[in-house]
């Protein structure tokens, strides 16, 4: 199998491959992800604990913390980038985000529906007095 | 001790299953005592069982679709007797025995045929065509077959050991929940589907990583064969939809074994989501076995119409966008359960939608055809079979992607009707073409075409006999599912679906006389060139069937249809003799880990079914430790020396020089 190693086409690579950097380098990457994570869930730990801001706006600001935190995972953890050799990853990416988000997304928006056109029969009676 | 397993477990009272039982348990028992009796045990274990090689475990995936193929078959054969005779009458099947008749055919014949068949034409051939000597994971393709066989095991046990459920195919709660079906039956459908699941997932993967990662030199996407890119839309699919499917049988499982309330009626389940999810997975699972047949008819259109594929690019886009709309139609299996107007209309136009790309699909294949060299070899009647039966399956299938005419035809007769016209019109048809296209390929000698072309003909007209009358009963107002009825008008039209049954059945048993016939021939059908069609793409390239190693050299494409390419360069340069430069290859080493893996999953399956407790602990450490062992193995490679390589190589390349100069002397 190694020999097929060597007749890959094009230049993608798999997450973890890439031989560019240096050990140094990447150790400084991995170090900086940890550092940017372990912020993030600090600030959201304060955040939902505190009175500092308007209330309401809490759970947008979660909600942003919680992206930023998939972003760092995905940049420094799983080494997701824009570059021409990560074409495949970022492709399988946006797919698993469309998948998710179709059925995720058409799940709530049919049982809403359904919710609202077939009420359980003890909510129903209340309706027709 | 043994759980709920007791002695009533086996239906003394019921002679069918017994005698079905009893019969393939003396036909297993038989050709086990003939292999070890003739010493064929070693050859097996060592050259098949332990192979991870993936031309033998694809052809393991299709001899075990095949078996399955036969078993689903006689249940819709003693379906339809029933329904010919239940007429004011109880028929020859009592209910309960009738409901799993109709759940196991169901379950078996897309789980246990349609699925390990297109999985093992993919694995067959897909290394083939991209030039490559294996898949990307062989020991791991090992142990995804045999958890598929481990489910197809588990389903034939509940014929003689308990019972199957007697839910339907995709087990709908609350029928299907510890209330109503209090017996095992639910439980051998959950678990073996469970365990085969795994299987495909494996599977999946597997084939999404060849795909992407392994091409010989020069092999970029635009220039892949169209099985190939077929093949990686299915497989982002299975990776994409089986999870669902884990998840929600895992969450029904929950309710069946430690007291959940996911599905249930009371304590605030919700049997709708069951439906919901089952579909979210259900409606690619169309796709997935779908498309591999898309793959396998525009090679088998292009190489006997000695064209090249029309608009490749377009059946690119086509492939690529019914992998993505597939994911948003699934609400049309239950337009009438209330999701309201806005709902159904915007899943009606999505799922009518998806037939855009399908006929551009049913264009292109009639346009390679047009002004082509047409050879009317059975794997093209089958292609030509297709096309005229999936546009009457698809036509009726945008009927009732209008949800009005849903509302009139759910449920119905007519319903079955058009999922078999599509399934067996597509993806059956779509698996005997390939079957009988590959076959030199993969056992290096040709199919008798006479008894092949019988078996076209009779399952082709077979198929029109039996499922046509199903739409009139549909229209009637028939039902599906039904162990007996009263009405008169029907009648008329299960008596004619029967007879359509014994034509189909002839085209079967063409089939296997087929292959016994060209078996004791294979010498007069030797197919010595390894190219007996006058193929395109590069599984051609190699000897039938080929080395272990595949291609002693890596193919280098320089386009479309590559060994096509290559053969015409060859007669313009009257093929350069320099001999090539053969290197040491290494390849895989065989292991058990997925038989040994399997067989612990068996036992821990059977376990779990029938509440044993330390029988699943047993098996799940055993399982657990075949892994371990596998991943602290030290040696995983051998090598093929270079003079033996050279060997395997020089015979083919002689038989293949001389066809080409025969053809340059032409």
């Amino acid at each position: 199998m190694s020999d097929q190693m060597h007749v890959r086409t094009g230049h993608d690579l798999a997450p973890g491959e890439e031989e560019q950097h240096s050990v140094g380098e990447r150790v400084l990457g991995y170090v900086v992800g940890l550092g940017l994570a372990l912020v993030l869930t600090a600030t959201s730990f304060f955040i939902a604990g505190t009175d500092l801001v308007w209330q309401p706006s809490i759970p947008v600001a979660l909600i942003v913390l919680a992206i930023a935190q998939m972003g760092v995972h995905l940049v420094f953890f799983l080494h997701i980038t824009t570059g021409p050799d990560n074409t495949n990853n970022v492709l399988a990416l946006a797919f698993g985000l469309l998948v998710v988000f179709l059925v995720v997304g058409g799940t709530v928006w049919i049982m809403g529906h359904l919710n609202a056109n077939m009420p359980p029969m003890d909510q129903i009676m209340p309706m027709r007095k | 001790m043994l759980g709920k397993l007791d002695w009533s477990a086996i239906p003394f009272d019921q002679p069918i299953p017994l005698v079905a039982g009893a019969v393939v348990l003396v036909a297993i028992l038989a050709v086990l005592i003939w292999v070890v009796v003739k010493g064929h045990l070693p050859y097996l274990w060592h050259e098949w069982i332990t192979s991870v090689d993936h031309k033998r475990i694809g052809v393991m995936y299709i001899l075990l679709a095949s078996v399955m193929l036969l078993r689903g078959g006689s249940d819709a054969i003693m379906m339809r007797l029933q329904q010919a005779v239940a007429y004011q009458s109880q028929g020859y099947l009592p209910p309960e025995h009738y409901n799993q008749i109709f759940s196991a055919h169901g379950t078996i014949m897309i789980f246990f045929t349609a699925m390990p068949f297109v999985i093992g034409l993919m694995n067959l051939i897909v290394p083939l065509q991209l030039g490559v000597r294996d898949v990307a994971f062989p020991t791991l393709n090992s142990v995804g077959f045999w958890l598929t066989a481990t489910g197809a095991l588990l389903v034939n046990i509940s014929l003689v050991v308990g019972e199957f459920a007697r839910t339907g195919w995709l087990a709908f709660p609350p029928l299907s929940e510890l209330s109503y079906s209090p017996g095992v039956g639910v439980d051998y459908y959950a678990w073996s589907l469970q365990i085969s699941g795994v299987g495909t997932l494996v599977a999946g993967i597997n084939l999404v990583t060849t795909v992407l990662k392994l091409r010989t030199k020069g092999m970029n996407y635009l220039r892949m064969p169209m099985f190939c890119w077929t093949t990686l839309a299915s497989n982002l699919l299975i990776v994409a939809a089986f999870p669902i499917l884990t998840a929600t049988l895992a969450m029904l499982l929950l309710d069946r074994y430690l007291g959940f309330h996911f599905f249930t009626n009371e304590a605030g389940g919700n049997v709708m989501m069951f439906m919901n999810l089952i579909w979210a997975w259900g409606h690619p699972e169309v796709y997935i076995l779908v498309l591999p047949a898309f793959g396998i008819f525009s090679e088998v259109v292009s190489t006997f119409s000695g064209k090249a594929l029309f608009g490749y690019r377009s059946m690119v886009l086509a492939t690529m966008a019914i992998c993505v709309i597939s994911f948003m139609v699934w609400l049309h299996h239950f337009f009438t359960m209330g999701a309201g107007p806005d709902v159904n209309a915007i899943f009606g136009i999505a799922s009518m939608i998806i037939a855009i790309p399908t006929g551009v699909k049913i264009y292109n294949w009639l346009f390679t055809m047009y002004g082509g060299r047409i050879r009317f070899a059975t794997p093209m009647l089958w292609a030509v079979g297709f096309m005229v039966t999936f546009i009457i399956g698809g036509l009726t299938g945008v009927l009732v992607a209008v949800p009005p005419a849903d509302f009139m035809l759910h449920n119905s007769m007519f319903l079955v009707a058009h999922f078999h016209n599509v399934i067996i019109g597509g993806v059956l048809f779509g698996a005997f073409a390939g079957f009988e296209y590959w076959f030199p390929k993969a056992f290096g000698f040709r199919l008798d075409e006479r008894w092949g072309k019988a078996a076209f003909w009779f399952t082709f007209l077979g198929f029109y006999v039996t499922f046509i009358p199903l739409y009139v009963a549909g229209m009637l107002g028939m039902t599906r599912r039904m162990q007996h009825y009263d009405v008169a008008a029907w009648r008329p039209w299960m008596f004619v679906a029967a007879a359509g049954m014994a034509v189909l059945s002839i085209g079967v048993i063409c089939q296997i006389v087929q292959l016994v016939v060209s078996i004791r021939n294979r010498e007069a059908l030797r197919d010595r060139t390894g190219d007996p069609w006058d193929g395109r793409s590069l599984e051609w390239a190699t000897s039938s069937p080929p080395p272990v190693f595949n291609f002693a050299f890596h193919p280098d494409v320089r386009g479309e249809d590559a060994y096509w390419d290559m053969k015409a360069a060859a007669q313009q340069q009257s093929l350069d003799h320099a001999a090539p430069e053969y290197h040491d290859i290494e390849m895989p080493r065989n292991s058990p880990t997925g038989f040994i893996c399997a067989f612990f999953a068996t036992i821990m399956g059977f376990a779990l079914i029938w509440h044993i407790w330390w029988m699943v602990i047993l098996g799940g450490i055993g399982a657990f430790a075949t892994f371990v062992v596998f991943a602290w193995r030290d040696h995983d490679e051998y090598v093929i020396p270079a003079a033996e390589v050279a060997a395997i190589d020089r015979i083919n390349l002689e038989e293949r020089r001389s066809l080409v100069s025969m053809a340059g002397a032409l």
